[in-house]
């Protein structure tokens, strides 16, 4: 039950602050300001306790987003409350920013009404909202619409309302990846892991429904035996299909977890690993989920660090691409951490931009694409002030990048969708499937 | 900070402006960290640059280590810039290592040296910067390294002034922070010494702090200052104030080195000169003169400076306590000063007064403001300052005020604040021992004291209360009567039940005759506050009926049905219990004489020190400097355990439950057996000690309730002693066996038998005796004896012999 959300600019200022129960006092707002945001050491901890009462918080470009509550709550409901709340600021008014918080002030409280009711988060799904809470202003509503805002958030299936109608029946599939990665210096993959998600945006019309098949490998698996069984029964075999079994066989991924969004049928993906549901009108995020095994690695990065005495160093970074030689990746950026007693750096790359920024304490090397199976080096001499101090703990050399293609080897086998009662098949409807791979935490340990 | 146009560090402003414009703590680091980066480029070590440069960058890394942050680099060119001849680059070098002092040994030898340089230079100003830097972070290794320097700058002649006021400050600092690396020579003790002389009024102030310490080092060795003192601050005193231009303070000549030089003053007992004493009487009469001249201005400073020196003043004629002139005049002054306005100065003269009040000299005449104090306790609205005044009636109290002063301390407690209460409780406890003339009267106001702050009368306040009245027989009767009446009161305070219980039981009987105080009434009186009191003192009152059973037998009955009701008798409280259960058997058991014997009038106390003035000086640790006049107070013979302990006498019977080892007697001993083994009856308190081998007298058994050791048989050949200890339910047995015959005894044996269930319950384990006694000889067998369970029977001894 959350007891109150404050909106806090960089500097502490209250922008915006709702409180839900009596429980939270007034001097809620202060003292998460003194204890937090103007503390001495930086909190490092998502939740701080103060004087009993729980603040949970995020911060989104130099805004604070903290939920309270007194009594003892779930922190992963709170979060995941906050984090929607900011897709929704961002779905009604685009970038969080003091400036756009101050000037929508009123659209948010009237957001915060809807969204929670007595500290109980209610129906946040950005596209129902967007039905009755608008920017345009007061507009007499129908009687009509009225009963249709209320079936939309009463009935069965909250997410769609009735009678959407489109010209062209189009959905586009994004699937999102963010590979995190922890190499050793000689190169051994100490921990890895895929987080990706489905993002969907469907134009579809009526009430049609979906299902949608991966090539995760339970569901494979049980395709194929069903498929030996029907193939043994009956001699009509259709060429194309097996071929495709066969070949997604091979490339079948296991799945973690996952987990979906609240329109698909669960009780049928228990049973019968498919997933089926009605899509929202409009952009949601479909289903997200979690891989370890056989990550295929975009890049690869090879440090060498040798310290030449106390006054300078050499460093040397290779990075090879690892994916087809057809593919592109792009916004490549790497991020060699120097010491900090440096006073100078003299740069050498082949490929790319590379410069030391003093303020971060690092170099940062960018090149803006790289095709597949390629390779290339920079090397750095840093002067050093000798200082005999502490040594220097070597952070570990990290990487940001994007390729066209889903490092986990996710794949979608198919979306199919069935509208009964308008009567447009799946072959009408216009589908697009895009991957992209997304660096999470790349690091290599030099 | 001159120069310091020509060279504005702008690039330290862009800096600190940089900085203040940040957003959020990241965009600041980041600005730091790039500034850092910048700052280590151009200190590489193969650049070289201008003084300028190096101290807007060292200016810079300062400002980034005020900032909070780590700086491990930039020491080597500040400390480059101590050697510069600039004066605003050697003053941001000597900020810098004043402020990030580096713990490294070459680079502190470095420094040092670099302090060294410029100590000898001829620039007063850089001499200057080098001392206060030596001053700010000087310690053992700066102590030693400038142990000869800076006393040659302070004695040499050819110093001005203001480089002599600095090294006085700074040796007095060096001398605080590490005095025993700092070495003096005593050649130069005279020199220091006539600083006191010196022209200059600031060298001279300098000179008195540096003194005072040295002085408080090795007192013999600076003697000579007191003379040099007197005459100083004797031409101070007598010009007038345009004499000292820029040492007049709103009139006032020089303060702060009258100040000073009094308190050096009050290092060392009355001059023995009779001249040097005389001008010092002098001076003294003439600020006490001044105090009465009008003020010359309105402002507070004025006012204040004057004051301070009177009142430093007044410390010193206190504490030379020799002029009783001196000292009436200024116990007048304070007089003044009570009524003064302000709460400081009265919180002062009351303070001052206090101190007075102790002198033999003054101490009249600190009496004449009795009623001003008073009238403070009662009017003031500074808690702080009532306390004084508290302090000071307790002062000045003696034979003559003290029923006027106890009178109006009692008035006030009643209103008193909570944090003073204890306090004053104490103080008038002891004001009305001390100063009774009468005990009757002592015996009044203590019961009153206890009926207005019975919460804050402490245990010692009471005891003594009853201490007093043991000790004294013509009060008894008057104190029972009292005591009496006090609890017929409808509320009573715990405390006054405990005294009026003690005492009722004492001498109940003296007031016995009277219609209204009969025994029943007072044991009904009694009885009706039992059940509101705490177990310590039920078992008070619970004594105090066993002395009922004694004084008064016709209610016997009576309280015996109280013993043994089941609240008591099966109380959960153990002390409660254990007492209920053996005063019931004690009154069922003893005759009449037996009882009288046990439960006699207590002895009186022996005289010791008023443990209250312990307690006071406990509470007030304060107090023991003012009270070290008073040779009876000092002393510290005795301990605040000593009341426990009559408390416990006076009880008289087993508190030894929670202290076995003041085991009075084997009573006692075989009562905690009882009660360890949690047997509900008590009723062999006997030994075995039957004899069988010749026809013999069978002493009492019951002579082993009183005592742990006693002959239990004896005849013209032979006596058997006993003697025991217990420790829970062990008895650690002795058995003598004496040979009272002219020949030896052989073939001796003993024998102990346990019949039938005794064998269950005791358990024996003697050691084995010698077959011979010698005669008129002795000997010991000793063992012990373990009991299991309680027992009925009698053990018996066979003792054979030839």
């Amino acid at each position: 039950m959350i007891g109150g959300v404050f909106i806090y600019n960089h500097k502490g200022e209250v922008l915006i602050s709702r409180v839900y129960r009596d429980d939270i006092g007034r001097n809620a707002v202060d003292a998460f300001r003194v204890n937090v945001i103007h503390a001495r050491q930086q909190s490092r901890f998502p939740v701080v306790n103060i004087a009993r009462t729980s603040f949970f918080y995020t911060k989104r470009s130099n805004i604070w987003l903290c939920a309270v509550a007194k009594q003892n709550i779930n922190a992963a409901m709170v979060f995941e409350f906050l984090n929607k709340m900011i897709d929704i600021m961002q779905s009604y008014f685009g970038k969080i920013s003091e400036e756009n918080v101050k000037n929508n002030f009123v659209l948010i409280y009237e957001l915060l009404d809807e969204i929670l009711d007595f500290g109980y988060p209610q129906n946040s799904d950005t596209g129902v909202l967007k039905t009755f809470i608008t920017q345009q202003g007061v507009r007499p509503i129908t009687r009509e619409e009225q009963t249709n805002v209320t079936s939309a958030v009463t009935g069965q299936i909250g997410w769609r309302r009735e009678g959407i109608k489109y010209r062209r029946n189009e959905l586009f599939l994004d699937v999102i990846e963010s590979v995190n990665l922890l190499m050793s210096q000689q190169g051994q993959v100490l921990s890895t892991h895929v987080a990706g998600r489905v993002v969907m945006k469907s134009y579809l019309s009526g009430m049609p429904e979906c299902k949608f098949g991966i090539n995760d490998k339970i569901t494979v698996e049980n395709r194929t035996k069903n498929q030996l069984d029907s193939t043994n029964s009956t001699n009509n075999n259709n060429p194309t299909n097996s071929t495709t079994t066969t070949t997604t066989t091979k490339t079948a991924i296991a799945i973690d977890d996952c987990q979906f969004h609240q329109c698909v049928k669960l009780s049928k993906f228990e049973s019968e690993h498919s997933i089926s549901f009605i899509p929202p009108d409009g952009e949601f995020e479909l289903m997200r989920y979690r891989t370890t095994k056989d990550i295929s690695l975009p890049f690869r990065v090879i440090p060498l660090v040798r310290e030449i005495g106390r006054t300078k160093m050499e460093v040397k970074v290779v990075v090879k691409s690892n994916f087809k030689p057809t593919l592109i990746g792009q916004k490549i950026e790497i991020r060699i951490p120097t010491p900090p007693n440096t006073c100078d750096v003299q740069l050498l790359c082949m490929k790319g931009k590379a410069k030391h920024k003093s303020s971060e304490n690092a170099i940062v090397w960018k090149m803006k694409r790289m095709g597949g199976m390629k390779e290339s080096q920079l090397s750095a001499e840093i002067e050093l002030l000798p200082n005999d101090k502490k040594k220097w703990n070597r952070p570990p050399i990290s990487m940001n990048f994007e390729v066209p293609f889903a490092p986990s080897g996710f794949k979608v086998r198919y979306l199919k969708v069935f509208e009964h009662k308008l009567n447009y098949s799946d072959s009408e409807t216009i589908k697009w499937v895009r991957y992209i791979g997304k660096s999470g935490l790349y690091e290599t340990r030099c | 900070m001159r120069n310091m146009r020509g060279d504005a560090m702008r690039g330290l402003a862009v800096f600190i402006s940089d900085i203040r414009n940040c957003k959020s703590r990241e965009a600041e680091l980041r600005r730091i960290n790039k500034e850092l980066t910048n700052i280590r480029q151009r200190f590489r070590a193969d650049k070289t640059l201008d003084g300028y440069q190096k101290k807007k960058y060292v200016c810079k890394l300062l400002f980034i280590f005020l900032l909070g942050h780590d700086i491990d680099f930039g020491y080597m060119e500040a400390v480059n810039l101590l050697s510069s001849n600039k004066y605003t680059e050697k003053q941001i070098g000597y900020l810098f290592i004043s402020v990030i002092m580096n713990s490294s040994t070459e680079m502190k030898q470095l420094i040092i040296q670099n302090i060294r340089n410029d100590i000898q230079s001829r620039n007063p100003i850089f001499i200057n910067l080098a001392l206060q830097c030596v001053a700010n972070i000087g310690d053992k290794e700066m102590a030693t390294a400038f142990t000869h320097e800076i006393p040659r700058l302070l004695t040499s002649g050819d110093t001005i002034d203001p480089v002599k006021q600095s090294a006085a400050l700074c040796l007095l600092r060096l001398h605080r922070t590490s005095p025993e690396s700092l070495q003096l020579n005593t050649e130069w003790t005279a020199r220091i010494i006539h600083l006191l002389n010196d022209q200059h009024l600031g060298v001279a102030t300098a000179a008195v702090s540096l003194i005072d310490a040295l002085v408080k080092r090795s007192p013999d060795e600076y003697k000579g200052c007191v003379n040099l003192a007197v005459s100083r601050l004797s031409r101070i005193v007598t010009s007038s104030y345009t004499d000292f231009q820029d040492y007049t303070y709103y009139f006032v000549p020089a303060p702060w080195l009258c100040v000073k030089l009094l308190r050096l003053l009050q290092n060392y007992p009355p001059p023995d000169d009779p001249s040097v004493r005389s001008r010092l009487n002098e001076c003294l009469d003439t600020i006490l003169n001044k105090a009465q001249e009008p003020l010359k201005s309105k402002k507070v400073q004025h006012s204040n400076a004057r004051n301070a020196v009177l009142f430093e003043a007044i410390n010193l004629i206190i504490h030379m306590d020799c002029e009783s002139s001196l000292l009436v005049r200024a116990c007048n002054q304070l007089g003044q000063f009570l009524q003064n306005r302000e709460t400081n100065l009265r919180y002062l003269a009351l303070e001052s007064m206090c101190l007075l009040a102790t002198s033999e000299f003054s101490h009249e005449a600190v009496k004449k403001h009795q009623e001003t104090v008073i009238n403070a306790l009662k009017s003031e609205r500074d808690v702080s300052v009532r306390q004084r005044a508290v302090d000071l009636l307790y002062a000045m109290c003696d034979r003559s005020n003290a029923e006027d002063i106890v009178q109006e301390m009692l008035t006030y407690l009643e209103t008193a604040d909570y944090t003073i209460r204890e306090e004053m409780v104490l103080k008038i406890a002891i004001l009305s021992e001390k100063y009774a003339v009468d005990y009757k009267w002592y015996l009044d106001i203590m019961l009153k004291l206890i009926r207005i702050a019975g919460d804050f009368v402490s245990e010692e306040v009471w005891y003594r209360v009853i201490q007093v009245v043991v000790n004294r027989s013509d009060v008894q009767s008057y104190a029972a009567k009292i005591a009496f009446e006090a609890l017929q009161a409808p509320a009573c305070h715990e405390n006054m039940i405990k005294v009026a219980g003690y005492i009722l039981g004492e001498y109940g009987n003296l007031i016995a005759l009277d219609l209204r105080s009969t025994p029943m009434i007072q044991f009904d009186l009694l009885h009706s506050k039992y059940h509101l009191c705490s177990p310590t003192t039920r078992s008070l009152l619970l004594s105090t009926y066993m002395k009922f059973i004694n004084l008064f037998p016709e209610i016997k009955q009576h309280i015996q049905d109280v013993l043994r009701h089941d609240s008591n008798y099966r109380s959960s409280d153990v002390e409660i219990q254990q007492r209920a259960i053996e005063y019931l058997r004690l009154s069922e058991i003893c005759s009449p004489t037996v009882l009288a014997t046990v439960l006699e009038i207590m002895p009186p106390y022996p005289e010791k020190q008023s443990p209250l003035l312990v307690r006071l000086k406990q509470k007030k640790p304060l107090m023991e400097a003012e009270n070290n006049s008073e040779p009876s107070v000092t002393t510290t013979t005795t301990h605040t355990e000593d009341v426990p302990k009559f408390a416990e006498t006076a009880i008289h019977l087993n508190q030894q439950q929670q202290q076995q080892q003041q085991q009075n007697g084997l009573l006692v001993s075989f009562d905690t057996i009882e009660s360890n083994t949690h047997f509900g009856e008590s009723t062999s308190y006997s030994l075995p000690s039957t004899i069988t081998t010749t026809e013999t007298t069978i002493q009492s058994s019951k002579k082993f309730l009183f005592k742990n050791s006693d002959i239990i048989f004896e005849n013209d050949l032979l006596q058997i002693g006993i003697k025991g200890e217990a420790t829970k339910h062990i008895l650690r047995v002795e058995f003598y066996y004496g040979n009272k015959t002219n020949f030896n005894l052989t073939n001796i044996s003993t024998n102990i038998t346990l019949l039938d269930e005794l064998e269950s319950e005791l358990r024996l384990n003697l050691e084995p005796i010698k077959p011979t006694i010698d005669p008129k000889a002795q000997i010991k067998q000793s063992g012990t004896i373990e009991c299991l369970q309680e027992f009925r029977d009698l053990p018996k001894i066979n003792f054979s012999f030839l």
